[in-house]
Formats: C-alpha cells, structure tokens, sequence
C-alpha cells in the first residue's frame, strides 16, 4: 500500500511564521507524532531570507526592503539569499527522518533526490531542467531554484524556492548581488542568470497549476500520496515559540 | 578590521573578518552561503579561535572539526582556515 505523507497546502504567512512553521515540524517529528510532511507556502509579505551564516548589511538591500515593503528573514538553515515574492513564488518545505530509507544519507544524493521532486514538478509543466549541484536547479543554464538542506535532531529538513512568476528586477533589487559598486550592466548579466516558470514558458501560470504539478513530483519521487492536513496542536504551540525568536532583531541581525 | 573572501571551486563563498593585535586574533567571524550542521557550531568555531595566535589557525580548526560531529557541505575544514588566513594578508 503506498504510505500517506502530510501536506500543508499552499498555507499563505508572513516570514517569521513560515520559518517558524518549518522548525516546528522538524522539532516534532522525532517524537513521531507526525508523519514525513511537505509543505507549499507563499510569503505575505515578500521577504528576503538569507543563510544561517550571512550578513544581513552584505546580502540585503535595507532601504529597498523598507521601500518596498519587504520583510528580512534569516533562515536556519545554510545556503545563499532568496527573494520570496508574495505574487511570484511558492517555497516548498520537506521533513523527513534521516533514517527514512527514501532519504540517502549522503548530502549531495539527498539534495539530488528531494531536488528531483522539483524538477519532475517543473517539467509537468513543461519546464526542462536539471539538478545542479551543490544546491540548485536550472533550466537551459539559468536557476530556477535554490535549495537549502539541515540535518538535526535525526530529521533532515530541507526548503526550496521555485520561480514562477517573481519579479526578478526587484529581486536585484533587494538582493545585493555584489558590492555598491555594481553597474548597470552588470546587474543586467545578473539577471539573465535567473529565469521563472511564466518567463521560461512563454505564458501565465497560475499558483494552482504550479501547486499541482508540485505535488505530482513528490508523490512520484517518493512513491507516497499527499494527503492535505493541519498542524497538531503541539506543533502549532511551537510556532508560537519560534516566531518571537523568527521576529527578533538579535535573531535576523546576528550576523 | 580585515576582510577576505574565498569562492570555494565548485563549492560556496566563505568571507571572514578578523581583527588583530599583536599576533592575537581579537575578533573573528565567519560568514558565507556555505551548509555547516549543526548550524550553531560555526559560534563555536569563532569563540575557538578568538585570542588565538594567528600562527595556530590552521592547528586550531583541525582541532575543532577533529573534536566534533560536524558536517561540511560546499566548503572543507582547510577552506575555513585558508579564508582566515587571508584575511591577514589583507
């Protein structure tokens, strides 16, 4: 019989929330009262989340932010900055004891997996694409995706961002992609680096279809189904918890 | 204070600060878009190093990573001590 996995569909929060969401189910599932979960989430409002280990002044463009009304988040995991555009982009979200036997232990296999549920995602909808390692998917030679794994308490959690319709000029905006001195030229080749869904396919995509397709490639990926359900009680106590620390100027500022 | 970045090939950006005095290492910190579990160490590594001889980096970060369940991804032990080293050159 194929095993039923929990989704939080489509759940629209603002940053702290989302982040908090995301700890909170990888802090209860040891106790195993929760299956493996995926998540699809929206960010209301925008947001930019950087890594654990960066620097908020060197990865983010504050004033544009306030200018533009977006939200600054440090995630707590690794990897690299993301604009999370609340008219353009879904996060997905996977939680998953390290010892599922669907999940390799070695890093770069797990990423390759849970980033292949993505990719079969995009081609649904008839974007051709690829895993990139470390961390990335691409299509042709511009990313798609960013990818963002930690390991802790014996469950490996990992979120992504897919780009549907973001609006990448803003993106480079908010994002401070080099120093103060970058030209005009220059933040053009940058954006020629990254393409969305809409842009690729030459169409409108709607959330929907994206949500849809997306959904498809994890219950092929892991040969599960997804069944919608709600956050326990207990989880959603933790949430409560964590978005103080989420909303927290020593949290978002430490480094 | 002295600053050097290092794009690991085929791997992450590390990017380190430090200040020194007299040989002493006064201020470290580490940063990047680089994967290192559990998260926190990376305080760890910084308060490790913090009052150090510049001339023990490379001694001090074996030790560290030797001592602990830690993992890497994108980056190596060695990146970390080359990228603070080079902020000395700096």
């Amino acid at each position: 019989m194929t095993e039923t996995w929990r989704l939080i569909d489509m759940r629209i929060e603002d940053a702290p929330t989302q982040m908090s969401i995301d700890e909170a189910i990888a802090l209860a599932r040891p106790k195993g009262e929760t299956p493996n979960t995926v998540r699809l989430y929206r960010w209301d409002p925008s947001a930019v989340s950087i890594g654990y280990f960066q620097s908020v002044e060197k990865e983010v463009n504050l004033e544009a932010c306030e200018e533009k009304g977006v939200d600054v988040i440090r995630r707590i995991t690794g990897g690299g900055a993301v604009y999370h555009d609340y008219n353009g982009e879904i996060t997905y979200s996977i939680v998953a004891p390290e010892k599922d036997p669907r999940i390799p232990r070695d890093i770069l296999a797990s990423y390759e997996l849970i980033c292949g549920a993505i990719v079969r995602g995009l081609e649904e909808l008839g974007v051709d694409c690829e895993f990139k390692p470390v961390n990335d998917i691409v299509a042709g030679d511009k990313k798609i995706s960013g990818n963002a794994q930690t390991r802790r308490h014996g469950v490996v959690l990992q979120h992504g961002t897919v780009l549907v319709d973001s609006d990448i000029r803003t993106m480079f905006q908010v994002l401070r992609v080099s120093d103060a001195k970058i030209s005009d030229k220059l933040i053009q080749a940058v954006e020629e680096r990254v393409t969305n869904v809409r842009r690729y396919l030459g169409r409108e995509v709607l959330f929907e279809e994206a949500r849809d397709a997306l959904v498809k490639g994890f219950e092929e990926t892991f040969d599960v189904v997804l069944e919608p359900g709600e956050l326990t009680e207990r989880e959603e106590g933790l949430v409560k918890e964590l978005h103080e620390k989420y909303s927290s100027r020593e949290w978002v500022y430490q480094r | 204070m002295k600053r050097a970045e290092y794009k690991v090939p085929g791997g992450k950006l590390l990017v380190a600060e430090t200040e020194v005095e007299e040989g002493f290492l006064t201020t470290v910190k580490v940063m990047g878009d680089f994967f290192m579990h559990p998260e926190e160490a990376i305080n760890d590594l910084e308060e490790a190093l913090n009052g150090k001889e510049t001339a023990k980096i490379d001694e001090i970060v074996a030790d560290f990573f030797g001592g602990k369940e830690i993992t890497l991804f994108g980056v190596s032990e060695e990146d970390f001590a080359h990228v603070l080293k080079l902020t000395l050159e700096s």
